[in-house]
């Protein structure tokens, strides 16, 4: 079985870690200056959503776990050695296992969908799945012709 | 198989695996635990009916019909912020200016959250058709569930104008559901929008010092009411 390059599957987590940086950033950010006292005309999914008990884990907002677990993700695509590709499945499969149950809880809990949240599970998703390939395609490999698509292995 | 893939390998799917058991034991525990909606068991009904004791109520207004001031909330009963509001900043409000007669407050739906939004401010329009129109909102927002979550229920409404003493509760039910009800509430939402107010809750006040309504926004503490209610009357 062939798999893409692996420079290939870099550039794409490296792309979709990037986008995961930037939507976390911004849940955060609107989280955090959403002490304002009003309910926007208009906002309902995202309010409910982080007015509810599970936006903060030990008091933290979860969207701050999202950025530091996509900023490892990020870092993870620059290297090509076995400890990159396991920690970016690690990281990509916790932050894939964890956006299950917060979509569960979303829908089934809080009755309310934010699109942002949404938005970050999908990209949550993509990166487990490119990271999954990465570390089943070159896991063990010593990373050689990583900037081609030459190193395609026989699995 | 090298050894170190092989390895590497086992690691990975031993990391799945208990992530998969992680997510399915949280889901679990989550399901079944209760949520914390859809219960009638009213909180904080004895204490707003006793705080509001003797302070006179008609319609969707209270306090002195003669008050100089009127100071008019925004709001949306599902609009967590408006809860607040109601239990932090009010209260001393309506023990100073209210209850000496220098100012009334006035509850106006600004149903921005959705129909559960509706269905509740004419619930608290009907209860005001009785005079418990004020008590109805503050019980109201003392109960507040998830916003849309589904816990603006018939029985939900009902137990809360049976707590804020709504006495016939058939006209009240009747009342709620008539399109005049049902019109007003649109057209009071209609006056927040022409006022261009952008969300829940907003005050405005009225007095004789003011060049007719004034936006005064959204308070942080009672300090601010009463001061700009010093200033317009």
């Amino acid at each position: 079985m062939s798999y893409p390059g692996e420079w290939t599957l870099r550039r794409a987590i490296a792309f979709v870690a990037t986008l995961g940086v930037a939507v976390a950033t911004y849940i955060a950010i609107t989280e955090a200056s959403g002490d304002s006292p009003v309910c926007l005309a208009g906002s309902t999914g995202c309010r409910t959503v982080a007015e509810s008990s599970y936006s903060h884990v030990a008091g933290i907002n979860i969207a701050v776990f999202g950025i530091v677990g996509y900023v490892m993700l990020l870092a993870s695509a620059f290297f090509a050695n076995d400890a990159a590709r396991f920690g970016g499945f690690v990281v990509s499969l916790g932050g894939f296992g964890y956006s299950i149950f917060l979509t569960y809880i979303e829908i089934f809990k809080i009755e309310a969908i934010c699109q942002w949240c949404v938005a970050s599970a999908v990209l949550m998703t993509i990166l487990f799945g490119l990271n999954a390939i990465r570390l089943i395609g070159y896991g063990g490999t010593d990373g050689t012709n990583v900037y081609g698509g030459a190193n395609e292995r026989e699995a | 198989m090298s050894e170190r893939r092989k390895q590497l390998l086992q690691m990975a799917a031993g990391a799945a695996f208990l992530v998969a058991a992680v997510v399915l034991v949280l889901i679990v525990v989550n399901a079944s635990s209760g949520g914390d909606g859809g219960d009638t068991e009213l909180e904080g009904a004895a204490e707003v009916n006793r705080h509001l004791q003797g302070i006179p109520q008609r319609e969707l207004v209270l306090g002195d019909a003669n008050a100089p001031v009127e100071l008019l909330e925004f709001g949306d009963l599902q609009c967590p912020f408006c809860k607040g509001v109601s239990e932090e900043v009010l209260p001393s409000v309506i023990d100073g200016v209210v209850k000496s007669g220098d100012a009334r407050l006035i509850f106006r739906n600004f149903t921005i959250i959705g129909q559960e939004s509706v269905d509740a401010g004419a619930a608290a329009v009907a209860a005001g058709k009785q005079g418990r129109g004020w008590s109805f909102v503050e019980i109201f927002y003392r109960n507040q569930g998830r916003e849309n979550g589904g816990f603006v229920t018939d029985e939900f409404l009902e137990a809360v104008a049976e707590a804020a003493g709504v006495e016939n509760l058939d006209r009240w039910n009747e009342e709620r559901k008539s399109q005049a009800t049902l019109k007003e509430v649109k057209a009071q939402t209609e006056e927040a929008q022409q006022l261009g107010l952008g969300g829940t809750p907003t005050f405005v006040i009225k007095g004789p010092n003011t060049d007719g309504l004034e936006v005064l926004g959204t308070p942080e503490s009672p300090g601010q009411l009463e001061a700009a209610i010093e200033a317009a009357s």
